[in-house]
């Protein structure tokens, strides 16, 4: 194992970005955070620039707008990092599909940018606290 | 005011809706054409004294109709003032944001998705489309959902 991956699975930190999301499933992230679950103390910090994350949390269904936005985030987040995303719009696009707004999946839009990303999927609508924190820990263990 | 009176006052403006519909108790429609939309809604904001609540927009198969939503909170009742708008090349219909700014969003919303005009609105720019989105392209018109 490389020192990079060590040092990313030691204590990922974690950027959040709404690509046309309902809210709900960042309710569910931030609810992660609050001291019923509170993530930290497994060293998973929310930050607030992509330039200080391990792991961008991903939610909404990727919209035309959003979706130079979410490149040029995936850009600047210092790399290995992991995708994580969080919830089924951006999984696969949930009950969108077909929009006339909707560019996602957005495994589809990281998968452009980088095609070696690694991208984990956490579904639901929203996924409960314990799907996201199980995902993170398997996402983690795989690599 | 009682649900009477409430019928007798809408006969005020019968020469400018084509019916006054009674659908249920507390759900009457206005329908119109589109030019006198303005004056319809105008007489239900200022002399009913009614809560505007929302308008929304159908592309019908002869005719856009846009519809503003009006409630009179003191009988529950919802009263619809629907306007035709016939022409499906250009369709235009009077602003009511110069008595009521609270419909200028969801104005804009209309012209953006719809391609609908609205006539003295004070700032038609695009709201809720992306940026790149093209010129022209209408994306709620059945025309581009087909």
């Amino acid at each position: 194992m490389s020192w990079k991956i060590w040092s990313l699975k030691k204590s990922p930190w974690v950027f959040h970005v709404n690509v046309g999301a309902c809210n709900n499933c960042d309710i569910e992230i931030v609810n992660c955070l609050t001291p019923k679950f509170d993530v930290e103390r497994f060293g998973i910090k929310l930050v607030g620039s992509p330039r200080h994350a391990d792991a961008l949390l991903v939610t909404g269904v990727g919209t035309r707008q959003a979706v130079p936005r979410l490149k040029e985030v995936y850009r600047q987040t210092s790399k290995p990092c992991v995708v994580f995303l969080i919830g089924a719009c951006p999984c696969g696009t949930g009950i969108f599909h077909n929009g006339y707004h909707v560019e996602g999946p957005v495994d589809k839009i990281i998968k452009e940018e980088d095609p070696n990303a690694i991208i984990a999927y956490v579904p639901g609508c929203p996924p409960k606290p314990e799907a996201i924190i199980s995902g993170v820990v398997k996402a983690l263990s795989a690599i | 005011m009682n649900r009477e009176e409430l019928q007798n006052r809408l006969q005020e403006i019968k020469n400018k809706v084509t019916a006054v519909e009674q659908t249920t108790d507390n759900r009457i429609y206005l329908p119109c054409e589109a030019q006198n939309a303005y004056a319809v809604s105008k007489f239900l904001f200022q002399d009913l004294a009614c809560r505007f609540v929302i308008a929304t927009c159908v592309d019908s198969d002869d005719c856009f109709e846009v519809l503003y939503h009006f409630s009179y909170d003191q009988l529950g009742v919802v009263i619809t003032v629907k306007a035709f708008i016939r022409d499906r090349e250009n369709p235009a219909i009077e602003s009511i944001t110069s008595f009521l700014p609270a419909a200028e969003w969801i104005e804009r919303e209309m012209h953006d998705i719809m391609g609908i005009d609205f006539r003295n609105h004070p700032n038609l720019r695009r709201l809720i489309l992306a940026d790149d989105w093209p010129d022209g392209v209408y994306p709620e018109r059945k025309q581009a959902r087909t």
